[in-house]
């Protein structure tokens, strides 16, 4: 319907409809007629229609109004109809939707039975030999006029189902062209479809008029009926002359009666009293379309339907309740992320403190031996200017020619022993001093005291005898700690005590006393000095606090902080009976078991 | 050992092997040397001042007795060994008390072998000039106890210079009396003048004669 004539026609129909409107007062009566064919085609069918039913209603003048599927519905629904003439199908959907009734039924040409009137035909190209039955249209292309086409459509659509082909499930390809049907027509003889769905006598007709060469198409799956034409199904009651909800009861009855005079048309139609559309009814429910349409839901979507306020409230909740899932989800990971990044920070700081505190340690030994540094100078003297005397004397010795082989052999002897001397002091020094990791060994406590004295006595000339009173049964005398960082507490220790006892010259002993405390091993040593003033006694723990001229201050802060370290602690006290201070401090003591297998490492 | 007049040179110190080095060097030159590991070892021992000389090497810092209060225990005893202290670093004070107290010297360890054996010599030396004074100091004051009171008095008076005459006066006694004393005085001293005597008194007794 692409030609100038239709254009025209399609501008002109909004100006009928006023034109229309604007003659209601002559008492028009409107009626509704489906344009199947195209609207310039039902101008022209039904035209005829119009005027003899004028005649045979006086006063009235009659319009037709050529619609499509949809519209027809619009303007039912808009009262603007007082008639309408339609397909069996389109008929049945109104009826549910508008209200409309059928006053008459067409019946074609050639039909006896006003009740069998529409059917479909299926057409191919001639040549398409492989298309011979509905089975054949498997995986073929079908073009057809509307899904909403009575019998352009859903009549066959009957039929490829009850062949076991359902276009729904994708069986057949189907193409829909829209109105007119001549779409169709066109779509199979370009090929752009495999096959096409016609109105029963369309194909005959057109090859009547000429339109269609003959015999270009054929139609497939014939079946014999009482048609005169060709047809692919059975055949189904004819249009229907239908009024609507609100027009008179008169009105329809003189109508009713105008149609039923009418004489037969140009195509040999006429109008019958209403058929049976039993047979439409079937179709629609087997189709579940049109008032059927409800069968094709699931008793879940109308529970739905019905429910929907619920199950919207529902939907709300669980989506409320995913939602916070989501968000407690989001918080739980965002504080766990939080929590690994103040984990690896605290990490990171107990590093950092744990070299800083290492560094300390290191410190405070280096400051013991700069404290100690005289004495150690000293120390490493000896045994050098001994080794220089003999070499000095053997050379003598020997300038005098007075060098015997036992002098010689002596000399020797001393001279490495010596030098021996020398590397075991710079060798003890070096381990002292060396920075290093930490580390956790069984010891017994009496031991470590008896190598802390030794290296003691070893830095120090004419240092101070140490006195051990060991109180500790056989099963509890271990500790679990790093010994060389023990040998600096007691290092430290010793050498205060001895230094408060230079001051007031006394030759005493230095006393170490080991205990049990509870569950812990006490160190106590005692010095006889005068004692510790008030005022030093407050601060005597704090770092780089130092009563010392070359001292650093760090030396009892750092053997606190070892102590406690090991959790144990450490203490001042007056010595009684004085004068004298006693420093003490405790480590846990381990089980006899631990320490024999500590041991056996 | 060579007989009686060879020098003997003590060693006191602490610390073994140095102390055999020191004893190995002195011998190496031929000193007659003694080791002693501690100051209360050496008084234990109380080894007699030799003829030939000799002297005392001492640590100064030793436990529990000091090289000083060896020194102070030795005058107190009027030993008449020489000392020679060995000092460490940083013991100048004390170097300088032992001075004071009369040490001949001080050596600060570490010290070079020829210092240490020239002081070794030159305190032998002096213990050899000390053991002789003292020798004659010993043999005056036993010339000047063969006297009685009364000779020992008249004898005091001649060699402050006084004639008999004044000698009489001032004791109350005869002239003749005195020229007896004083013949006795001559006899038993083995002195032919007043200046003889009184060189003689003050030997046994720096302050004999005031």
């Amino acid at each position: 319907m692409n030609s100038p004539a239709a254009r025209f026609f399609r501008r002109l129909f909004p100006a009928m409809l006023l034109l229309a409107a604007a003659v209601q007062a002559q008492e028009s009566v409107r009626i509704g007629v489906l344009a199947w064919q195209g609207l310039e085609e039902a101008e022209v069918h039904w035209s005829s229609l119009a005027g003899q039913l004028e005649k045979r209603l006086p006063g009235k003048r009659v319009e037709l109004i050529h619609t499509d599927l949809a519209g027809m519905a619009a303007a039912l629904r808009a009262r603007e109809l007082d008639f309408v003439m339609t397909n069996p199908g389109h008929y049945v959907m109104l009826e549910a939707e508008t209200g409309i009734s059928r006053i008459a039924t067409q019946v074609g040409s050639g039909f006896a039975d006003p009740a069998h009137v529409v059917g479909s035909a299926v057409v191919v190209r001639r040549e398409r030999q492989d298309i011979r039955s509905l089975e054949d249209l498997r995986g073929k292309r079908l073009a057809a006029v509307s899904p909403d086409a009575f019998g352009g459509y859903q009549v066959i659509w009957a039929e490829l189902r009850r062949a076991g082909l359902d276009p729904e499930r994708g069986q057949v390809a189907l193409q829909f062209t829209d109105f007119p049907m001549a779409r169709v027509i066109d779509a199979v003889r370009k090929g752009e479809a495999d096959a096409g769905v016609l109105r029963a006598c369309l194909l005959e007709y057109l090859e009547r008029e000429g339109v269609l060469p003959p015999g270009e198409l054929q139609v497939v799956a014939v079946r014999s009926t009482s048609s005169p034409c060709q047809v692919s199904s059975p055949l189904y009651p004819g249009w229907a002359f239908a009024a609507a909800a609100g027009t008179p009861p008169a009105l329809a009855r003189d109508v009713l009666l105008a149609l039923l005079s009418l004489a037969p048309d140009a195509t040999g139609s006429s109008w019958s009293v209403p058929a049976d559309y039993h047979a439409v009814y079937a179709l629609f429910r087997e189709l579940q379309i049109g008032p059927y349409a409800v069968l094709r839901e699931t008793a879940w979507s109308s529970l739905a339907r019905r429910y929907w306020p619920w199950l919207v409230g529902l939907l709300c909740l669980m989506l409320a309740g995913g939602a916070y899932t989501l968000h407690v989800e989001h918080l739980v990971q965002r504080r766990t992320r939080e929590l690994s990044r103040a984990l690896d920070e605290r990490h990171r700081l107990e590093a950092t403190l744990q070299a800083g505190q290492q560094q300390m340690e290191h410190l405070s030994r280096l400051s013991i031996l700069g404290e100690l540094a005289g004495t150690l100078a000293h120390e490493l003297n000896q045994p050098l200017a001994a080794i220089g005397n003999y070499a000095r004397s053997l050379l003598r010795r020997q300038q005098r020619d007075q060098l015997s082989a036992s002098a010689l052999q002596q000399a020797a002897e001393e001279i490495a022993g010596e030098s021996e001397r020398a590397a075991g002091i710079l060798a003890g020094i070096r381990a002292f001093a060396r920075k290093r990791a930490r580390v956790r060994e069984i010891c017994d406590m009496a031991e470590l005291v008896r190598e802390a004295a030794g290296l003691m006595r070893g830095m120090t000339a004419g240092g101070p005898k140490i006195e051990l009173l060991d109180a500790l049964p056989e099963q509890q005398r271990h500790v679990c700690v790093d010994p060389l960082q023990i040998q600096q507490v007691l290092l430290n220790l010793f050498k205060n005590a001895w230094d408060a006892q230079q001051g007031v010259h006394v030759e005493a002993p230095i006393e170490v006393t080991l205990q049990v405390v509870d569950t812990t091993c006490r160190i106590a040593v005692r010095d006889h000095g005068v004692g510790l003033a008030p005022e030093v006694d407050a601060h005597l723990f704090e770092a780089f606090f130092t009563t010392k001229p070359e001292g650093l201050g760090l030396g009892l802060s750092i053997c606190k902080t070892i102590v406690e370290a090991h959790a144990g602690e450490m203490q001042a006290l007056p010595a009684a009976p004085g004068p004298g201070t006693v420093f003490w401090f405790s480590l846990p003591l381990v089980a006899a078991g631990a320490a024999a297998s500590g041991e056996e490492k | 050992m060579a007989g009686k007049d060879v020098p003997v040179i003590h060693v006191v110190d602490d610390e073994a092997p140095f102390r055999r080095s020191l004893l190995f060097l002195l011998e190496s030159m031929g000193w007659t040397a003694v080791g002693h590991e501690s100051a209360e070892a050496f008084m234990q021992a109380a080894p007699a001042f030799p003829a030939g000389g000799g002297c005392l090497v001492l640590d100064i810092r030793m436990p529990r007795l000091s090289g000083l209060e060896l020194q102070r225990r030795l005058q107190a005893g009027g030993s008449p060994f020489p000392i020679i202290f060995m000092t460490g670093h940083g013991d100048v004070e004390l170097a300088v008390q032992a001075m004071k107290a009369g040490a001949i010297d001080f050596l600060q360890k570490p010290f070079k072998d020829q210092l240490f054996l020239d002081t070794v010599e030159r305190a032998v030396h002096i213990s050899c000039e000390r053991y002789l004074e003292t020798r004659r100091h010993q043999e005056a004051q036993q010339v000047l106890e063969r006297l009685s009171v009364r000779e020992r008095e008249v004898a005091r008076l001649l060699a402050q210079g006084l004639a008999n005459k004044e000698v009489a006066r001032l004791l109350k006694i005869s002239d003749n009396t005195v020229h007896v004393h004083r013949q006795h005085v001559m006899e038993k001293t083995g002195t032919g003048s007043a200046a003889e005597l009184a060189r003689l008194i003050l030997r046994a007794d720096p302050g004999g004669l005031d």
